[in-house]
C-alpha cells in the first residue's frame, strides 16, 4: 500500500516525457520517470520517497529500441532485464542482468531503472562500462550522446529532468571472452557480497566491480595492476586491491575483510581468463 | 474402507488451488475503517510525549489512540503486555498509538505524522546483559503482575522470568563413571516465522456488547478468554471465527493484534475495524522466535554410554514473557534430548531483554536444546573415537529409561528411536563416507541428529467434536481445530471414516471455526491437534455409533448388540444383507404410517488431557505431555574448501508416527519442517543496527529457504502406535524441523574441520570460525 496519491502519465514521445517532467516539477508535484516500477513501488511503500506524479516511459518507441544498428548493439532504457538476458545479443550484459533480483522481478526491471537507481548495486552498469559504450540522454535542451563512463561515476549524472534513452555498445565487445561472478552472503537471490564482471580485449583484462564499494565501479588503476604481466598472478591481486578506489563496504551481507577474501579468490579466477 | 493410512486429497486442497479458498483479510465489511500503528523507534525507553495533532489534521481520520486511552495488561502467561505502551517502550517495534480511518492511506499517512518523544534507557541486547547483576530492568515491578499459570516464578528486581531446574540422579556419582567429558556454548539467535499470510484481524463491537472477531489465528478459544478477562467482558459475548489460516508456525498462536484492534474498535464507537501487518510489521512488531545461548557439559564411560550432563539454558524471551517461559520449561524437561542420562543437572532461565518479545515457533524450543546437545553429541563421539551413529544408537531412550523429568519410558509413550536410527542409516549411509574429497577443493560431508518432542500443553487441556448428518447419510464434522495449512481437517475426517467405515468423500469438514458453534479445542498448536482433536472425534463417532444401533434395533426388532455400523448402514452382524442405511434413521425413523421417533442423531466427543501434572519446582518432576514423537534426521552437504560456501544435498528424517493417517500429507509436513530446519541452520537470523531496531526486517533482507534452493528430502515413518493415540498416532506437525539445524552443523563441522556452535551458518561465518576472524591469504 503506497500510503500517498500521485498521477500517473504514458507519453508517447520523449518530448512529451519532458514537457510533462517540467510541468509537474512547476507544480512541485516531484515528478519521476518511471519504467519497470519495482524501486519506486517498493520505496513509496515503505514511505522512503515520494512523488506526486510518475511519467512511464515504457510507450516511447526510442527507450524500446533493442537490436542491432549496423555494428551497433542498441538497447533502450525502457527494456527488461528479462528481454536482455533472453536475447543473449550481449552475453556478458544478459548473465549479469540475469542474477539482479528475482526472475519475476527481472521482467520489469528495466536497463535505464536498474541504472538510475537508488540501490547501491546497479550491477547492469559493469558491462557497459567495460565495454566502453555510449549513452543517450534526452532533456529539456535537446538529446545528447556521451561516453556511458562520463557521465557514470557510481551512479549516472542526470540534470534536472533528464531522461536515459538508450545505451550503444560497439559490436566488437559484445563477442569478447567474458567473466561474470556474483557471489552473496548465501543465497543465489540476493544482494552481491561482490558482482565481478570482466572481458578480455586484445590481452587485457577489462573488469568492473559491484558491492565490493558503495558504488559499482570500473577502475583502470586496478586494470593496470591486474594486467601487470611482470610480476607473479598474486602480486599483481595484491597490488590491485592496495587500489580499491573507495573503503570496502561492511554491512549486514558481510564484513569487508570477508568481501576482500572473496575478491581475492575471485580475481585469482578472472586472471585465468 | 481403511480410510486411515490412505493418502487422500485435503479436503481444502481445490479451494485453494484455485484461489477461490477465503482467508481472514479476503473479506471485509462495508464499511470497515482500517488501524495502522505508530511504532517504537527506541528500544528501551520513557515516552516523554506524544503529539497526535497533526494526525487528526488529516482528513479521514477517526480515531488516534494512545496506551492510556485503555491501560491494560495482557498475557498467557505473566501478565505484563500492555497491547499499547504505557509509559514506558520496552522493544524497537513495540506500538506507541494507533490511527483509525476511512482508508488504509489515510491511516498510514496520519501514523507518520504523529510524533513521539522518548528519553532512552540502557538497553538489555544481549542475555549476559539480562543476566549481569545491576542489569537495567527490563520490567521494574515485575512482582506486581498477575500471572495466569501458577507454576512460573519471576524474580523481583531482576529480568528472570522464570528458572527452571531439573535435578534427577546423582552427579557426583555420574561424573565419577565417565572416561570423557566435554564442553559446549552455542548459540540460536532470534528469527521469524515468515508466515505467507502476514497476521490480521478484523473487530466490531455490536451495540449489544457482542464483540466480533475473525482473525489469522490458532488460539480462536484463547481470544475469547483473554480478551472477556482483559477488558472485563462476558466471555459470551465474545464471538471468534477463524478462517483458514495462511500458516501458522506458532507465530499466531498469542493474542496480540486481537488487542489492539479491539481497543480500536472501541475508540470508535464499535465500527468494524480491520488491522493488518505489513511483512515489515510481521517481522518487527509482532512476536519472534526465541533466543537461545547454551552451555553443555556431557560425560561418557569409554565406551560411549552417557553418565552425566549439566546445563544451562538461557533462553531470551524479549521485552514480554509471552509464552517464553513455557519454552524454557520444555528445554528443560527435555534438554537431554532423546538419550538415557541418569544424573542430570540442567537449568533453564527464561530472561527480558529488550529485543522483540517472543511466542511459540514451530518445534517450541526442542529445536534449541537439539542443537545443542546434538553438537556435544558429535564433539564426544571424536573425544571417543567412535561414531557418531553408535554414540546415539547406544544411548537412544528406550523402555526402561526415564525421562529427565523422570516419567518411565515405553514405548508407547516414546516410540522406537533406535528403529528411526537403523532405518535412517538405510536411506543416507551414516556408518561410512562420513567425509569424502570429491575433487580439488570439494568435500561431501554428512551430519546427524535425533530429536524428540512432547506437548507442553495446559495439564487441563480439552478438545471436542460434533457430528451432525445430512439427510443422505453423510456426516457433518465440526471441531475446533484451526485448518492452518497442516491437513488437519483431513486426518480428521479420515479418522472420523475409519471409526465409522464409511467413505471419506462422505465426510463434511466445516473449515472455518466459530467459538460460539465449534466446540472448544485448546489451540491448534503443539503437534497435538490430530492426537487431542482425533480422540474426541472417535468419541464422537462411538456416540454417534451408539445412538445409531439404538433407533436401528427398534426398527430391526433386535439388541443393539447384534448390530454394527459401516458404509453408511446399520447392519446385522451375523447377516450384513440384512441392513438399514443411514438416511432412514439419522433423521427419525418413519412407519408407514406416518408415525415417527428417535430425532435427529447427534454425536458428540470431548477429550481432555489425561494425567499431566506441574513440575516440582525444586526438581522438576512430573509429566509435561502424554507421549513424545521420535526420530532421527542427517544432512550431506557438498562443501567448497577454498571458499566456505555450500551445497545442500540431501535431507533425510525417520520418524516414528505411531500411525501415520495420511502419508503424503504426513510427508510434505516433515519437508515443510525440514526446509524451515534449513532456513533457521543457514540463513535465518535478526540482525539488530545500533538504534536497536532490526536491519533485515523486510524479505529482501531476510532470507528463507526460496524453492530451487532445497536438497532432495527423504522422508520415512516407523510405526510404534501409542496406545492412547487416534489408531495409535503420534503429533508430529513440529517435528520436521527439530534436529536439522544440528544435523547441517554436524555435517558443515565435519566438512570444514572447524567447529560450527552457533545458527545461522553461513559462509562468511565458516571462514571467520577458520581464520580467527583474519585473513591475510596473499
Amino acid at each position: 500500500m503506497i500510503p500517498f496519491d500521485f498521477e500517473y502519465y504514458r507519453p508517447e514521445t520523449i518530448s512529451q516525457a519532458i514537457d510533462l517532467f517540467h510541468s509537474l516539477a512547476k507544480q512541485g508535484k516531484q515528478p519521476m520517470y518511471y519504467a519497470g516500477g519495482t524501486e519506486i513501488i517498493s520505496m513509496a511503500r515503505a514511505n522512503s520517497i515520494y512523488t506526486g506524479g510518475v511519467i512511464d516511459i515504457k510507450g516511447i518507441l526510442e527507450c524500446n529500441e533493442f537490436g542491432y544498428r549496423g555494428t551497433k548493439l542498441v538497447i533502450g532504457s525502457a527494456v527488461t532485464l528479462t528481454n536482455i538476458s533472453e536475447s543473449n545479443l550481449f552475453p556478458i550484459l544478459g548473465m549479469t542482468v540475469a542474477r539482479i533480483a528475482d526472475h519475476t522481478i527481472q521482467g520489469k526491471i528495466t536497463l535505464g531503472g536498474n541504472i538510475a537507481g537508488t540501490i547501491i548495486y546497479r550491477e547492469a552498469a559493469l558491462p557497459l562500462l567495460i565495454a566502453d559504450s555510449q549513452v543517450v540522454i534526452a532533456g529539456f535542451n535537446g538529446t545528447r550522446q556521451v561516453p556511458f563512463s562520463q557521465v557514470f561515476d557510481g551512479r549516472i549524472k542526470l540534470e534536472e529532468g533528464e531522461l536515459i534513452v538508450r545505451f550503444i555498445i560497439d559490436s566488437k565487445y559484445t563477442t569478447l571472452p567474458f567473466f561474470h561472478r556474483k557471489i552473496t552472503k548465501i543465497d543465489k537471490i540476493d544482494y552481491p557480497l561482490i558482482t565481478v564482471v570482466a572481458l578480455k580485449k586484445d590481452e587485457r583484462i577489462l573488469v568492473g566491480f559491484s558491492g565490493l564499494c558503495n558504488h559499482p565501479f570500473r577502475s583502470i588503476e586496478m586494470e593496470d595492476c591486474l594486467n601487470d604481466k611482470s610480476i607473479p598472478r598474486e602480486e599483481r591481486i595484491k597490488n590491485a586491491i592496495s587500489c580499491i578506489p573507495a573503503p570496502i563496504q561492511q554491512d549486514i551481507h558481510g564484513s569487508g575483510e570477508y568481501r576482500r577474501f572473496v575478491l581475492e579468490n575471485t580475481l585469482m579466477d578472472v586472471l585465468e581468463m | 474402507m481403511n480410510a486411515v493410512g490412505k493418502t487422500v486429497p485435503r479436503k481444502e486442497a481445490l479451494g485453494k488451488v484455485t484461489g477461490a479458498a477465503k482467508y481472514n483479510d479476503d473479506t471485509r465489511e462495508p464499511g470497515t475503517l482500517h488501524v495502522k500503528m505508530v511504532t517504537s523507534t527506541c528500544s528501551h525507553g520513557f515516552i516523554k510525549s506524544i503529539d497526535v495533532s497533526r494526525a487528526w489534521a488529516v482528513p479521514g481520520v477517526r480515531a488516534v489512540v494512545t496506551g492510556d486511552y485503555l491501560p491494560v495488561l495482557c498475557g498467557s502467561v505473566v501478565v505484563d503486555h500492555p497491547p499499547i505502551a504505557l509509559g514506558k517502550v520496552r522493544y524497537f517495534g513495540e506500538p506507541v498509538a494507533i490511527v483509525v480511518a476511512d482508508t488504509e492511506q489515510l491511516a498510514q499517512q496520519a501514523a507518520y505524522l504523529v510524533n513521539v518523544e522518548y528519553e532512552p534507557l540502557p538497553v538489555v541486547r544481549t542475555i549476559s546483559q539480562a543476566m549481569e547483576e545491576g542489569a537495567p530492568l527490563v520490567h521494574e515491578n515485575l512482582e506486581s503482575y498477575k500471572k495466569e499459570i501458577k507454576d512460573v516464578y519471576p524474580i523481583a528486581n531482576t529480568n528472570i522470568i522464570d528458572h527452571i531446574k531439573i535435578r534427577k540422579g546423582d552427579m557426583e556419582k555420574g561424573w565419577a563413571e565417565c572416561d570423557v567429558v566435554v564442553e559446549g556454548k552455542y548459540i540460536m539467535p532470534k528469527s521469524d516465522h515468515i508466515a505467507m499470510e502476514t497476521r490480521n484481524v478484523k473487530v466490531k463491537i455490536e451495540p449489544t456488547g457482542k464483540v466480533h472477531i475473525s482473525s489469522s489465528t490458532q488460539s480462536p478459544y484463547a481470544i475469547k478468554n483473554e480478551l472477556s478477562k482483559t477488558f472485563g467482558l462476558d466471555e459470551g459475548d465474545v464471538i471468534v471465527t477463524a478462517p483458514l489460516i495462511g500458516g501458522a508456525f506458532g507465530g499466531k498462536a498469542p493474542v496480540h493484534l486481537e488487542n489492539i484492534a479491539y481497543i480500536a474498535s472501541r475508540a470508535v464507537g464499535g465500527r468494524p475495524v480491520r488491522l493488518a501487518n505489513t511483512r515489515e510489521e510481521d517481522i518487527m512488531v509482532s512476536p519472534c522466535k526465541i533466543g537461545v545461548e547454551a552451555k553443555v557439559k556431557l560425560g561418557a564411560t569409554k565406551d560411549g554410554i552417557l553418565k552425566a550432563a549439566e546445563l544451562t539454558y538461557l533462553v531470551d524471551a524479549g521485552a514480554y514473557a509471552d509464552t517464553a517461559p513455557r519454552m524454557a520449561k520444555t528445554i528443560a524437561s527435555n534438554g537431554t534430548g532423546p538419550y538415557n542420562i541418569e544424573n542430570l543437572w540442567c537449568d533453564s532461565i527464561c530472561l527480558y531483554t529488550n529485543n522483540p518479545y517472543s511466542t511459540s515457533f514451530r518445534g517450541f524450543g526442542n529445536t534449541s536444546y537439539t542443537f545443542c546437545i546434538e553438537r556435544t553429541l558429535d564433539k564426544l563421539a571424536n573425544a571417543l573415537n567412535i561414531s557418531p551413529f553408535d554414540l546415539r544408537l547406544k544411548n537412544a531412550i528406550s523402555p526402561s529409561h526415564t525421562s529427565p523429568t523422570q516419567v518411565k519410558i515405553t514405548h508407547s509413550n516414546t516410540g522406537d528411536l533406535a528403529k528411526c536410527i537403523y532405518r535412517l542409516n538405510e536411506l543416507i549411509n551414516l556408518q561410512e563416507d562420513l567425509r569424502v574429497e570429491v575433487a580439488k577443493n570439494k568435500v561431501i560431508a554428512k551430519g546427524m541428529s535425533c530429536f524428540w518432542k512432547t506437548s507442553a500443553s495446559p495439564t487441563d487441556a480439552v478438545s471436542g467434536a460434533i457430528l451432525t448428518f445430512n439427510k443422505d447419510g453423510s456426516i457433518n464434522l465440526i471441531c475446533g481445530a484451526v485448518e492452518m495449512g497442516s491437513g488437519v481437517k483431513t486426518a480428521l475426517a479420515q479418522i472420523l471414516a475409519e471409526k465409522m467405515n464409511m467413505e471419506v468423500d462422505n465426510i463434511h469438514v466445516q473449515m472455518q471455526v466459530n467459538t460460539e458453534s465449534s466446540p472448544k479445542h485448546w489451540k491448534t498448536v503443539a503437534s497435538m491437534t490430530t492426537f487431542m482433536a482425533g480422540r474426541a472425534v472417535i468419541s464422537a463417532a462411538e456416540d454417534a455409533i451408539k445412538q445409531l444401533r439404538s433407533i436401528a434395533a427398534v426398527v430391526m426388532r433386535c439388541d443393539p448388540s447384534l448390530l454394527e455400523v459401516g458404509g453408511s448402514k446399520v447392519y446385522m452382524k451375523n447377516d450384513p444383507d440384512n441392513y438399514i442405511e443411514f438416511k432412514d434413521i439419522i433423521q427419525g425413523y418413519k412407519y408407514q404410517d406416518g408415525n415417527a421417533f428417535g430425532g435427529q442423531i447427534i454425536g458428540r466427543g470431548t477429550y481432555i488431557m489425561e494425567n499431566l501434572t506441574i513440575l516440582d519446582p525444586e526438581t522438576g518432576k512430573g509429566k509435561m505431555g502424554p507421549a513424545w514423537t521420535v526420530g532421527a534426521q542427517a544432512i550431506e552437504v557438498e562443501y567448497n574448501t577454498r571458499e566456505h560456501t555450500y551445497k545442500i544435498l540431501r535431507a533425510a528424517t525417520v520418524l516414528d508416527a505411531g500411525r501415520v493417517i495420511n502419508p503424503k500429507t504426513a510427508k510434505g509436513i516433515i519437508m515443510g519442517g525440514m526446509s524451515m530446519g534449513l532456513g533457521l541452520g543457514s540463513r535465518e537470523h535478526f540482525i539488530y543496527g545500533d538504534h536497536g531496531g532490526i536491519l533485515n526486517s523486510s524479505l529482501r533482507t531476510y532470507k528463507v529457504m526460496r524453492f530451487g534452493e532445497q536438497p532432495d528430502y527423504l522422508v520415512d515413518f516407523i510405526e510404534t502406535p501409542s496406545i492412547n493415540g487416534p489408531y495409535g498416532a503420534r503429533g508430529f506437525g513440529e517435528h520436521g524441523i527439530l534436529g536439522i539445524p544440528a544435523a547441517l552443523a554436524n555435517a558443515l563441522t565435519r566438512a570444514s574441520q572447524v567447529e560450527l556452535d552457533q545458527v545461522p551458518i553461513y559462509p562468511e561465518l565458516i571462514w571467520k570460525t577458520k581464520m580467527g576472524g583474519y585473513h591475510d591469504s596473499i
